[in-house]
């Protein structure tokens, strides 16, 4: 799996590659900031770019907008933002074009070095990962949604998983529950909100997330 | 009892019910005649005009009264859209409803007001009178009469004091129920008909006449023409002659143009401010040319002879030059007042730009400092960990020790973090010692000579003194290649001084980051700063503030 790397700090960008080549990516190219980035992109045509939502010469949202423009000028390429804080709106422009696999974590997650590892892979072969802190964020937007309430504290647990991008089976393994559980926590939210079923995962979490933000 | 302001405001509306019922009753007597007069000849078009623009003026007038003296707010009365067709255009104003509403409270201040008038200004008149009768009592030859009492000295005029007090306590009281027909009428009939009244209405309660602005002068000035075409044109059917109507001319062009005046310098103050001069003065002169100009007017359609106006236009001149003597009196001090509020004004926009700036730059510093390193430390220990569960321990090790390191990176750059926003020694040992402990951590040869003994500044100038030195000393390490730095802090007085000398290459710019922003936050403290570095050094970093 080929990656491209964007971070401005130096000490970060050499962890991220090291982390990667150790889990088995092929790190094609790691950059400084959002220019090269989608240079490097066109050249390479890596499957992901991860990449820091803050880079030179702004310091604001020049990641998010290299990479959205990157994405216009070769399509499918998946894109997973980090970031030091984390603002639900940037993951509603990232979702937005709803061209390929989109994730948006805290740095604080790459930590947890296998999950990190699982949310790269998951977003390069087109799927989503949004970090609990953004879906918490959505929830919180919606508190005094009526259909809302009516979830069980379990379902509403499986929902934000499920917003998280994670699939029947890794719901499950979060939640130290059978796959045939879950899969019954799912048909009853869908039911309860309304949204109907979906052939694929990643559609399921978009479908999902529209409804969270309304 | 009402508030002694309002009554008073609503007897001066009674009282003013006397000269404005004798003039409103005159006009409309006058212009109802002529119409009766010229029903069968064109010139009753005219005069249908001439009727609609006066009593738009009177309600103009009178709505004016109404809200400044009665409080009550009826809205400006506006000229309502004309009829179409032929007989809208010969009838003009009679045709449309609002002209009959406002004509109707014409009549009522022309009757009642007037008869009001008369009531009210008899009995504060007498009230006035009885009060004052001990003081004149003594002077009227054969003593004052009260019907069946006589008083001839001020002990036997006494009595009358309590019932004038009387008298004037019923005028008071009197004064609501006489003024209620006022403002009930008001708000019916001087009223913009269509009842949507703007939203200038009501900014118009606040400021009177404000919702008038500009259209008032342009009614008053066709009123008065139109007066004076009507009076012209009975004056040429009446055989000509003696020029009678410039009597009323006169007067009316006065009235008018002391109308423009006072609008003028509402509506463009710079006309007044520009030349160091108040409204107040603006109008008073003004005024009082026109009223000369007036008296000059009257003395030369009299046939001129001795110039007796000379006497009321130097009655009338002392009290401008009075008024100027003690505006110019006053400017000084504005002047200077305005000075002030100019530099408070830029320094507090200044030290809140500055302090927004340290804000972004402390965020800046966090996010690529101690969050960074605390991220990259948590991937460490993430992919120790992994090593771990693969049993590769030297691997795993060298993760850790790395991490060990990344930890107090962090911590380290936390703590110079948190001496750059406020040094903890600053707080406890004063300003002093914590440029002592600045030139104790810079690399470069730094001596110290301080003197600030007494008591200690507020924390404000000794934060930002710190703040200019550590500045200062940071440059002279960072562009001056300095080697040896001479710090100089002393105090004269009640001014804080500190003196900042290297020895380096000089060329450094004052309006450069660091030193602009110290520069606007020294600024809001009513302090100085001063940066002189010639390009061969020596660069003198310079700052004053005021301590106690």
């Amino acid at each position: 799996m080929r990656v491209v790397i964007a971070e401005d700090l130096a000490l970060l960008r050499d962890g991220l590659e090291r982390l990667l080549r150790d889990n088995g990516f092929d790190v094609v190219a790691a950059v400084g900031d959002g220019e090269t980035l989608v240079a490097e992109v066109l050249e390479r045509r890596p499957d992901i770019a991860v990449v820091d939502i803050r880079l030179p010469p702004g310091f604001r949202d020049e990641g998010l907008r290299a990479a959205l423009r990157a994405r216009e000028q070769v399509p499918g390429t998946a894109i997973l933002i980090v970031s030091q804080y984390v603002e639900h709106e940037y993951a509603a422009e990232l979702l937005a074009d709803r061209s390929g696999g989109v994730g948006y974590l805290l740095k604080d997650r790459i930590m947890h070095v296998g999950e990190f590892v699982d949310a790269v892979r998951r977003v390069a072969e087109g799927g989503t990962a949004l970090d609990p802190e953004v879906v918490a964020q959505l929830f919180a937007r919606r508190r005094e949604d009526a259909p809302l309430e009516r979830l069980t504290p379990r379902e509403r647990e499986v929902l934000g998983l499920m917003a998280e991008g994670r699939s029947n089976a890794g719901i499950a393994d979060a939640l130290v529950l059978t796959v045939g559980a879950v899969e019954k926590h799912v048909q009853s939210i869908l039911g309860k909100l309304d949204l109907a079923q979906s052939p694929t995962d990643h559609r399921r979490v978009l479908a999902v997330l529209a409804y969270l933000q309304g | 009892m009402p508030a002694p302001g309002v009554s008073a405001r609503r007897l001066m509306y009674l009282v003013a019910g006397l000269p404005l019922g004798i003039a409103w009753f005159s006009l409309l007597v006058t212009l109802w005649s002529l119409t009766a007069g010229f029903v069968v000849t064109p010139f009753v078009i005219a005069l249908f005009y001439a009727n609609g623009a006066v009593t738009f003026g009177i309600a103009h007038v009178e709505s004016a009264l109404v809200r400044g003296l009665l409080g009550v707010d009826a809205g400006p009365p506006r000229w309502p859209a004309r009829r179409q067709g032929w007989v809208g255009a010969l009838l003009g104003p009679l045709m449309v409803e609002g002209f009959w509403r406002m004509q109707a409270y014409a009549w009522l201040r022309a009757l009642l007001g007037y008869a009001l008038g008369v009531l009210t200004l008899t009995l504060i008149a007498s009230g006035l009178g009885l009060v004052a009768a001990p003081a004149y009592a003594g002077a009227v030859p054969g003593g004052l009469e009260f019907g069946v009492y006589t008083a001839h000295d001020f002990v036997e005029a006494l009595p009358a004091v309590p019932v004038g007090c009387l008298v004037l306590a019923v005028t008071v009281l009197l004064a609501e129920p006489m003024t209620r027909p006022f403002s009930h009428m008001s708000t019916r009939l001087l009223a913009d008909p269509r009842g949507d009244r703007p939203a200038e209405a009501a900014a118009g309660a606040r400021e009177p006449f404000a919702a008038h602005r500009g259209r008032g002068l342009a009614w008053h000035a066709f009123a008065s023409a139109m007066l004076v075409v009507v009076l012209m044109l009975v004056w040429a059917l009446a055989g000509g002659g003696y020029v009678w109507p410039v009597w009323v001319a006169l007067p009316l062009g006065a009235a008018l143009a002391i109308h423009w005046w006072v609008r003028l310098m509402a509506d463009r103050p710079e006309l007044w401010r520009d030349r160091g001069l108040t409204r107040g003065l603006a109008i008073h002169g003004g005024v009082t040319v026109i009223v000369c100009l007036y008296l000059i007017g009257i003395w030369g359609a009299a046939g001129a002879g001795s110039f007796w106006p000379a006497w009321a236009i130097l009655g009338l001149a002392i009290p401008v030059a009075l008024h100027a003597g003690a505006v110019a009196l006053g400017s000084a001090d504005n002047r200077r007042l305005s000075e002030r509020i100019d530099v408070l004004e830029t320094t507090r926009a200044g030290a809140v730009d500055a302090e927004d700036e340290r804000l972004r730059t402390i965020e800046r510093d966090l996010h690529d400092g101690a969050q960074a390193r605390l991220v990259a430390l948590g991937m460490s220990l993430g992919m120790a960990e992994q090593k771990l569960a693969e049993a590769e321990p030297d691997a795993a090790q060298e993760l850790l020790a790395e991490a060990r390191a990344g930890a107090q990176e962090a911590l380290r750059e936390l703590r110079d973090l948190a001496r750059g926003i406020h040094p903890p020694v600053l707080t406890d040992r004063g300003l002093e010692a914590a440029v002592r402990s600045l030139a104790d951590l810079s690399p470069l040869r730094v001596s110290v000579s301080a003197d600030v003994g007494g008591e200690r500044p507020p924390a404000a100038i000794e934060s930002a003194m710190y703040f200019v030195a550590a500045e200062a000393l940071a440059n002279a390490a960072k562009h001056a290649h300095a080697e040896h730095v001479d710090v100089r802090l002393r105090r004269d007085g009640t001014r804080l001084r500190l003196d900042v000398i290297d020895d380096g290459v000089g060329g450094a710019d004052p309006a450069g980051g660091g030193l602009s922003g110290l520069l606007r936050r020294v600024q809001a403290l009513d302090g100085e700063l001063r940066v002189t570095s010639p390009r061969g050094g020596p660069t003198i970093v310079h700052a004053e503030l005021p301590c106690g």
